[in-house]
């Protein structure tokens, strides 16, 4: 049984790296600038930032849970990191480290609500969303901020994600992205806090009897996750001009919807870094390609609905057939 | 369990969906009007408070209402997609019984019974910025506003200047990349440059052609052309969401069409959306697309400086708030009021740091 079991999710991540290709072929097809380099560029330029929420939401979603404050998270923390850069002089390394500790403490927050006062997962975050969302105005004073760009002094910050020799750009944040995986799947894999992190999540009844620290780990999920919507805000500073307050709600559908794309079931128990990330880039490149193929704006809306449908119907039955044997 | 989960999942959308952003005001003038014979205190409904140009309103308004001697409570939602929550700011507005109240609606329709409730209460509305467009008879007093109709087309003008020369020799393509398809301001601004440029097409005798988003295609006046035989094609891009990553998504295969020669963003997100995807795209700039944008802040003050931007439209916000604060004075005190157009000003990378130019420009 457990044998089937891990074949099937192999088996959906095939399924999806086939999409991913059909996908890219299409669009290649459908509009030639599609195949070209620039695009490749900004689609990188839309993926950073959910690749990070999404690695970071999948432990959450592995225990069962799942984390709504990563999107207007991710906006406070870099509206906060950059406010402290732009008008108080900060050095830009300092506003990153505040951006990153940030999401951190409101993981911490999230956690102990979820594991230690025992809140819903979903109302717990859905208040820090509330209250991040809140939190970005008031600590950026309500205007919007300008992270430095182009010769400005702390503008080295965005060749973190696009490094510009001469007049060709690597998008390295590419590496950043990879690592997290290599180094996320590692720790769900081969180390205690990922093994009982899923163990919490196939069952926490089982996991409490069995020893496990069962708050101690939770808590740890959340931080994961706010960790990396800490980065994800550094990545939406660096990819884009301004983050003007009150953004953000809705992005951690796109980060949720790519980790259940990719495998992560909805109840907790199982998932895959790796999925995740095939998950995300399913995502940005529909977001990408489909302006593209000159598809109005609400109908790209539709169908990333469409395919999440067709994404957690999959885990229905998965868990079902799980069930059943 | 699961079924619960995902049942929770659902609930949780659909609440952060109607929760989403219902913060956002400024408290530094809390204190209610209309109930004394101290100070007049009079509310505002905003638009949004996401921009620093909202800020340059409130800076205006405040100032005014100082040397006027009242007091202003202004308040805004989250986002400018945020329909129902300024519905909710209006109708508290409405209860804070003020002698006037300053208001820009996002989706007229939708205030319908607050405004409805503020003409039964005798509260007279001064609309400011986009002002309230369709209200009904009687309800708003005056506004002071940019004609953004007019804005458009002062846009399509300063463009056309820089595109004139790159017109006749076979297909080109003119982008306008608009935030959305509802909000007055935006759909007036858009179709006034639209509707412009294709009467100063036609007048130099070229074929247009309109493409891309429905509402703004069936709205444009008098194109006369096919795709496939205008000499012109005008398109269109709206973005899902009103946010710079969403407008740069829709911004990026406009700009990469091989026959686009010029690209207009209709308001402060959607023109930096443009001047983003150019940082990789580098296709905008002198001997290239002719890019123009709308408003300011620091981004699109850069790009018009290094000539990213071949040149954009600034309103006047700070004289929109003074303007907005004086009619709600002479309304609240009695007075005929009538509309301000406060006026707008195409300004490029030779005029930008003038004066005239530099006071209505924000960062």
């Amino acid at each position: 049984m457990k044998n089937q079991t891990v074949k099937k999710i192999d088996m959906q991540k095939v399924i999806i790296f086939g999409i991913l290709i059909l996908l890219l072929i299409f669009f290649s097809f459908a509009n030639p600038t599609f195949r070209r380099y620039t695009t490749f560029l900004s689609l990188m330029g839309y993926t950073y930032y959910i690749a990070f929420m999404a690695i970071g939401v999948t432990f959450p979603l592995l225990t069962g849970g799942v984390d709504l404050s990563i999107g207007t998270g991710l906006i406070c923390y870099a509206l906060t990191g950059g406010y402290l850069v732009v008008y108080k002089g900060w050095p830009v390394w300092l506003g990153l480290l505040v951006a990153v500790l940030f999401g951190v403490v409101i993981g911490l927050f999230n956690g102990f609500a979820v594991a230690v006062l025992d809140l819903p997962p979903f109302l717990a975050t859905l208040c820090t969303c509330m209250i991040t969302r809140g939190l970005g105005s008031i600590c950026s004073n309500g205007t919007g901020v300008p992270w430095p760009n182009g010769n400005a002094n702390g503008a080295w910050f965005r060749s973190l994600f696009r490094l510009k020799i001469n007049d060709f750009t690597i998008p390295i944040g590419i590496i950043w992205v990879v690592l997290a995986v290599f180094l996320m799947t590692l720790l769900l894999n081969h180390t205690k806090v990922g093994r009982y992190i899923l163990a919490i999540g196939s069952n926490k009844e089982a996991a409490r009897l069995c020893g496990i620290n069962v708050v101690a780990y939770q808590i740890s999920a959340y931080v994961i996750s706010g960790f990396f919507a800490g980065l994800a805000g550094i990545a939406f500073a660096a990819s884009f001009a301004t983050i003007q307050p009150g953004l953000g709600a809705g992005f951690e559908l796109d980060a949720i919807g790519a980790a259940i794309i990719g495998g992560v079931s909805t109840a907790g128990g199982y998932g895959t870094v790796t999925g995740t990330i095939l998950g995300v880039l399913v995502i940005s490149l529909l977001k990408t390609g489909l302006p593209y193929v000159g598809l109005q704006a609400n109908w790209q809306q539709i169908i990333i609905g469409i395919v999440l449908i067709s994404a957690i119907m999959i885990d229905i039955i998965r868990n079902k057939r799980a069930r059943a044997s | 369990m699961k079924k619960r989960l995902l049942a929770g999942v659902l609930t949780a959308v659909m609440a952060v969906g109607m929760l989403a952003g219902c913060g956002s005001s400024d408290d530094k003038n809390s204190k209610k009007g209309g109930d004394s014979s101290e100070k007049l205190s009079f509310e505002i409904v905003s638009k949004g408070f996401q921009s620093t140009y909202w800020q340059a309103v409130y800076k205006g308004a405040k100032a005014k209402a100082d040397e006027l001697g009242v007091e202003i409570n202004m308040v805004g939602p989250n986002t400018e997609s945020d329909v129902a929550d300024q519905v909710q700011m209006l109708n508290s507005a409405i209860n804070a019984n003020p002698p006037a109240i300053g208001f820009a609606s996002l989706d007229t329709e939708a205030c319908m019974d607050a405004i409805q409730s503020a003409m039964d209460s005798n509260i007279p509305i001064i609309g400011f910025d986009s002002g309230v467009p369709d209200a009904p008879e009687g309800a708003v007093y005056a506004n002071a506003s940019t004609d953004n109709y007019k804005a458009g087309q002062v846009a399509a003008e300063g463009m056309y200047k820089g595109i004139k020369d790159k017109i006749g020799n076979g297909q080109v393509r003119i982008g306008e990349v608009n935030q959305d398809a509802t909000s007055e301001s935006i759909t007036q601004r858009g179709l006034g440059f639209i509707d412009k440029m294709i009467e100063l097409l036609k007048a130099d005798g070229f074929k247009v052609c309109v493409t891309g988003n429905d509402y703004y295609v069936g709205k444009a006046k008098g194109a006369d052309g096919k795709e496939a035989d205008a000499d012109v094609i005008i398109e269109v891009a709206v973005p899902a969401e009103t946010t710079t990553s969403s407008c740069q998504q829709v911004a990026e295969p406009v700009l990469q069409k091989a026959d686009t020669i010029a690209v207009f963003g209709s308001n402060q997100v959607s023109a930096e959306g443009i001047v983003n995807a150019n940082d990789t795209l580098k296709v905008c700039g002198p001997d290239k697309i002719v890019a123009v944008g709308f408003d300011s802040g620091s981004v699109l003050k850069a790009a018009v400086k290094d000539k990213t931007l071949y040149g954009a439209v600034t309103q006047a916000p700070v004289s929109i708030g003074e303007h907005m604060v004086q009619l709600l004075y002479d309304a609240a005190n009695g007075k005929d009021v009538k509309d301000v157009d406060t006026g707008c000003q195409w300004y490029n990378s030779e005029n930008i740091d003038s004066e005239e130019i530099a006071q209505n420009l924000y960062d």
